[in-house]
């Protein structure tokens, strides 16, 4: 019973990979191309840098690049309050 | 570009074999090394698709962060894997 | 354990340390005009750190990563990067505010070191947050190991 499952999912997991990989886009042509069109012109001159991956995250994406480092903060935070050292007048 | 399609075909059967070898490897610390390989390997595939931010990310988070916080947590624990 | 790793380890960290840490700050400084930025940078640079404390352990390292200290850089750095977001707040938030206004970082020409507005700035900040957040983890972790150990 549980082989036959394992086997089934499986075979439904490769299947859908099957089905993805023969109606994938060719490799560099998305379907919608106006944002990176509109970046890939405009970033020299409105953000002055060549970097264009930079630009984006920095300046027209910054807010997920916010949530970037919050999530860093987040774990900081984490591994200080897991691996506190408690002193022996708090035990 | 027929050279590189190779060595994008070469390139995805080594990160295969080293996801393989990690988990297989009854050792944990060659475990470990395999999956650093394997990761490294990625940062080239990434480089060979013309993302060279992603690769420079993945080389520094993936190969050596990784590896040095599993070292880490490898001294609090056994070495061997327990059948 | 706590104690490191073996001579080929500590010889060639000793040869790598600072090769690594000047290449970071490359990736963090020319982050507006070759591949790279920030968030690489700081990876980069904390991968040192990390090489580091595994050769040497804590106890070869002597007090020259000063936990609490790298734990008030990583805030100053995310204060720094809200700050420069909130600048722009006039016209909208993270408004580059810098950018064609021909003072400091505001040149027209997009391949100088001083161009790109906030942008080198911001780099400069994710990438002290960055290095120092990694590295207070890294040092904590081996700090508890150790504690762990030894009772």
């Amino acid at each position: 019973m549980k082989k036959a499952l394992t086997v089934a999912a499986f075979l439904l997991v490769a299947a859908f990979l099957v089905v993805a990989a023969t109606t994938m886009r060719p490799f560099g042509e998305p379907s919608h191309s106006e944002m990176d069109d509109y970046f890939l012109v405009n970033c020299q001159t409105e953000v002055v840098a060549n970097n264009v991956v930079t630009a984006v995250v920095f300046d027209y994406r910054g807010f997920d690049t916010l949530g970037e480092a919050t999530v860093l903060f987040a774990a900081v935070v984490g591994v200080l309050a897991l691996f506190r050292t408690v002193r022996e007048d708090e035990r | 570009m027929i050279a590189e399609t190779i060595l994008q075909i070469v390139t995805l059967t080594l990160i295969i074999c080293g996801a393989v070898l990690a988990v297989t490897l009854r050792d944990l610390l060659s475990s470990v090394i395999a999956l650093a390989a394997a990761s490294l390997l990625v940062s080239l595939e990434f480089y060979l698709l013309q993302a060279p931010d992603v690769a420079i990310a993945e080389a520094g988070i993936g190969a050596a962060l990784t590896t040095a916080i599993y070292i880490i947590a490898l001294r609090r624990t056994r070495r061997k894997e327990q059948q | 354990m706590s104690s490191g790793m073996s001579v080929i380890v500590r010889t060639v960290t000793r040869f790598t340390y600072a090769l690594i840490i000047v290449f970071g700050f490359y990736v963090i400084m020319h982050g507006h005009l070759t591949p790279g930025g920030g968030f690489q940078g700081g990876a980069v640079v904390a991968s040192a750190f990390a090489l580091a404390l595994v050769a040497f352990g804590t106890a070869g390292l002597k007090g020259a990563l000063n936990r609490h200290l790298l734990q008030s850089l990583e805030e100053v750095g995310a204060l720094a990067f809200l700050g420069l977001a909130f600048a722009g707040v006039g016209t909208a938030f993270f408004y580059n505010i810098l950018a064609n206004s021909g003072s400091v970082f505001g040149g027209s020409d997009p391949a100088a070191l001083a161009s790109g507005g906030v942008l080198p700035l911001m780099n400069w900040a994710v990438g002290l947050k960055v290095m120092t957040g990694i590295a207070s983890i890294l040092i904590i972790m081996v700090i508890g190991a150790r504690k762990e150990a030894t009772e």
